[in-house]
């Protein structure tokens, strides 16, 4: 059993917020360019992206709050990030380019 | 099994987000729900004019061909040949043209209608339409915060909105299998308001998803469409924009002149080609040009979606298909997974079931805007008892106060601007202004009425202002139908007559609230938010013996 979960608001609260848009826009970023057809499909791709990005954010926001504490959620959405977006780039500057 | 803390710690997060959302979200959702009748009530508010009929569709082309030659502009841009006969339809072929402005304003846009003289001979005329029903919309999508302001407002607010479905579901689970549908109607008053909280909000759950989703997207799509285009596209998403929108171009005129298939053929010939689209309008660009070309705007049965952007392109001169991929059932994936969000969202698909069903939906989530804030200050007053009487703290007098004049505000507000289309027609100027500053002056006043009269009293003057507000569009339809010479009117259309029918079962909800909330301002507890009684530490505190109904 984990030890006890720290409020730590402001701590949680800003990693859901930024850490969790970032990761949505790099995880629907990825379905961009390795989804069917790839980063030059035509048609709504980017259209539909935003409603993808609206429910990662909403996802990681609210459950953001069970990370141990604000310095843990930090922490792991933060690699979380850095993996996301070093794929993405990977994709955009180097796979895809 | 949930851990406590946990769900103690999600309480908290669903208390917060719901107490500094709340307020925007009711005006979301009662301004929302009311807009899945946009076009009853643009139709109800909509002067009487030539009308559709005047032009039989058989005298259409003629039409046509007389507006083309007497306004160029118009034939670029396009004329909208309407195919309905409905109220809000001015005449047969309406269009819009550039308004002259100065270097560096944004473009505007002035109406013309047109329809044929008895003698054959045009008749055109620059009139404005009511804009009412698309200011309603206005204050559903930015709770009446000017843009871009409003949008980031309420972009923000949904996405607390989603934080606080998955808080409350979180604090719900535990319980959820024995306290489900469980309404303990009885002495505990605070425990039933939760229950029936708790029903609304986990049987409403799938709309509510939808709902925080699509809103975030929506509100921040142009935002999101900039983020996405520098940090994943990086310059591409401009491009497929550009390739998408050639579905929707018109082929360039040739300068060659030749002979305008008839509207009511060029919708034979749709038929044959593409037989399950139900066609709303058409618009015509270059008549007379042998690259003439219609759109036909409509929607597809069996698809879910948006009218206005799915639709075919003919040829003006065969009726060929000249662009087909817009219409849902040609849609790549992609576009058809975003036109069935944005559908979910508007309750488009389905007919008149979901209509009515995303009504009551929009209503039972202004309820529960309201209920939740009113838990919240019963819970704060309980904590602070102790076994006698207290005083209301002053943070929840003064967000007793903002919840009554910001949601009642919004009823009265919105109810007193819908009469103002039928009395202040012909009598002001602009009439579209008129219905911003109403709605405004209303629903601040009744915000700073609350504050000056306390919660319990300005919830029983605001709920007779709602009653009153709302009973008046019913009552200025009769007025008009009794004094002609009042210069209003009274259509007999099924739609229009359904906005005074459901006003009038409103007004009575209202008033039925006002008379509630009365009885227990008398005979609740006097340490509730409900009382106008001065709390005394010798009365022992008692449950309130009345439902507050806001």
């Amino acid at each position: 059993m984990p030890g006890d979960i720290r409020p730590d608001w402001w701590g949680k609260a800003s990693a859901g917020a930024i850490l969790g848009f970032g990761l949505a826009l790099s995880l629907v970023g990825l379905y961009a360019y390795l989804g069917p057809g790839g980063i030059n499909a035509p048609g709504g791709r980017y259209s539909l992206m935003r409603y993808l990005e609206a429910f990662v954010w909403i996802a990681v926001f609210g459950f953001c709050f069970l990370f141990r504490s604000g310095r843990s959620a930090w922490v792991w959405l933060g690699a979380a990030n850095l993996i996301a977006f070093a794929a993405l780039f990977a994709c955009r500057f180097f796979f895809f380019a | 099994m949930i851990r406590a803390d946990i769900v103690k710690l999600y309480k908290t997060v669903h208390t917060w987000t719901g107490i500094t959302c709340g307020f925007a979200l009711f005006i979301a959702f009662y301004a929302g729900a009311l807009t899945m009748f946009q076009e009853p009530i643009a139709r109800w508010a909509s002067p009487p004019a030539v009308g559709v009929a005047a032009v039989p569709l058989d005298d259409a082309p003629r039409l046509l061909e007389l507006v083309a030659t007497a306004h160029p502009e118009a034939r670029e841009e396009g004329i909208k040949l309407h195919l309905r006969g409905h109220e809000n339809e001015p005449a047969r072929v309406t269009w819009e043209e550039d308004e002259p402005h100065e270097a560096g304003q944004p473009h505007g846009h002035v109406h013309w209608w047109a329809t044929l003289n008895p003698d054959g001979a045009l008749l055109a005329k620059q009139e404005e339409p009511s804009e009412l029903a698309e200011f309603i919309n206005e204050i559903h999508m930015r709770v009446g915060i000017p843009s871009p302001w409003g949008s980031y407002f309420m972009g923000v607010v949904s996405l607390l909105y989603g934080v606080a479905l998955i808080a409350g579901v979180i604090i719900l689970l535990p319980s959820l299998v024995k306290d489900f549908l469980e309404l303990r109607v009885g002495t505990n008053l605070k425990r039933m308001w939760l229950d029936a909280h708790n029903v609304v909000g986990i049987t409403g759950l799938p709309f509510h998803i939808v709902m925080a989703i699509t809103a975030t997207a929506l509100s921040l799509s142009g935002e999101l469409w900039s983020v996405q285009e520098s940090v994943v596209f990086g310059g591409k998403q401009e491009i497929l924009d550009k390739r998408d929108n050639e579905q929707y171009q018109p082929p360039r005129p040739t300068g060659e002149a030749a002979a305008m298939m008839a509207p009511s053929q060029l919708l034979q010939k749709l038929k044959v080609q593409v037989p399950d689209f139900e066609p709303r309008f058409m618009i015509f660009k270059n008549i007379g040009d042998k690259a003439a070309s219609v759109r036909v705007a409509g929607s597809e049965r069996g698809y879910v979606g948006d009218y206005h952007l799915g639709g075919v392109m003919l040829s003006a001169v065969t009726g060929e298909l000249l662009k087909d991929s817009t219409r849902p059932s040609r849609q790549d994936p992609d576009r058809r997974a975003s036109e069935t969000f944005y559908g979910l969202h508007a309750g488009q698909y389905e007919g008149a079931t979901i209509t009515w069903a995303y009504f009551f939906l929009g209503f039972s989530g202004a309820w529960l805007f309201y209920s939740g804030n009113l838990l919240w200050i019963e819970t704060r007053r309980k904590n602070a008892r102790k076994g006698g009487g207290v005083e209301q703290s002053r943070s929840t007098r003064l967000l007793g106060s903002a919840t009554v004049g910001v949601c009642l505000g919004c009823v009265a507000g919105i109810s007193l601007t819908i009469v103002a289309a039928k009395w202040l027609h012909g009598r002001v100027g602009d009439l579209n202004h008129w219905h911003e500053l109403i709605y405004y002056v209303v629903f601040l006043g009744s915000v700073a009425w609350a504050f000056a009269w306390g919660a319990a009293r300005s919830a029983v003057h605001l709920l007779w202002l709602c009653a009153a507000a709302t009973m008046a569009i019913p009552l200025t339809t009769l007025a008009a139908l009794l004094f002609p010479a009042l210069g209003m009117w009274a259509y007999g259309s099924a739609a229009t007559i359904g906005v005074d029918v459901v006003a009038f079962i409103g007004a009575l909800c209202f008033a039925w609230m006002a008379v509630a909330t009365q009885r227990r301002l008398t005979t609740g507890p006097a340490d509730s938010i409900w009382s106008v009684r001065k709390a005394d530490a010798a009365t022992p505190p008692r449950e309130p013996a009345a439902v507050p109904a806001e």
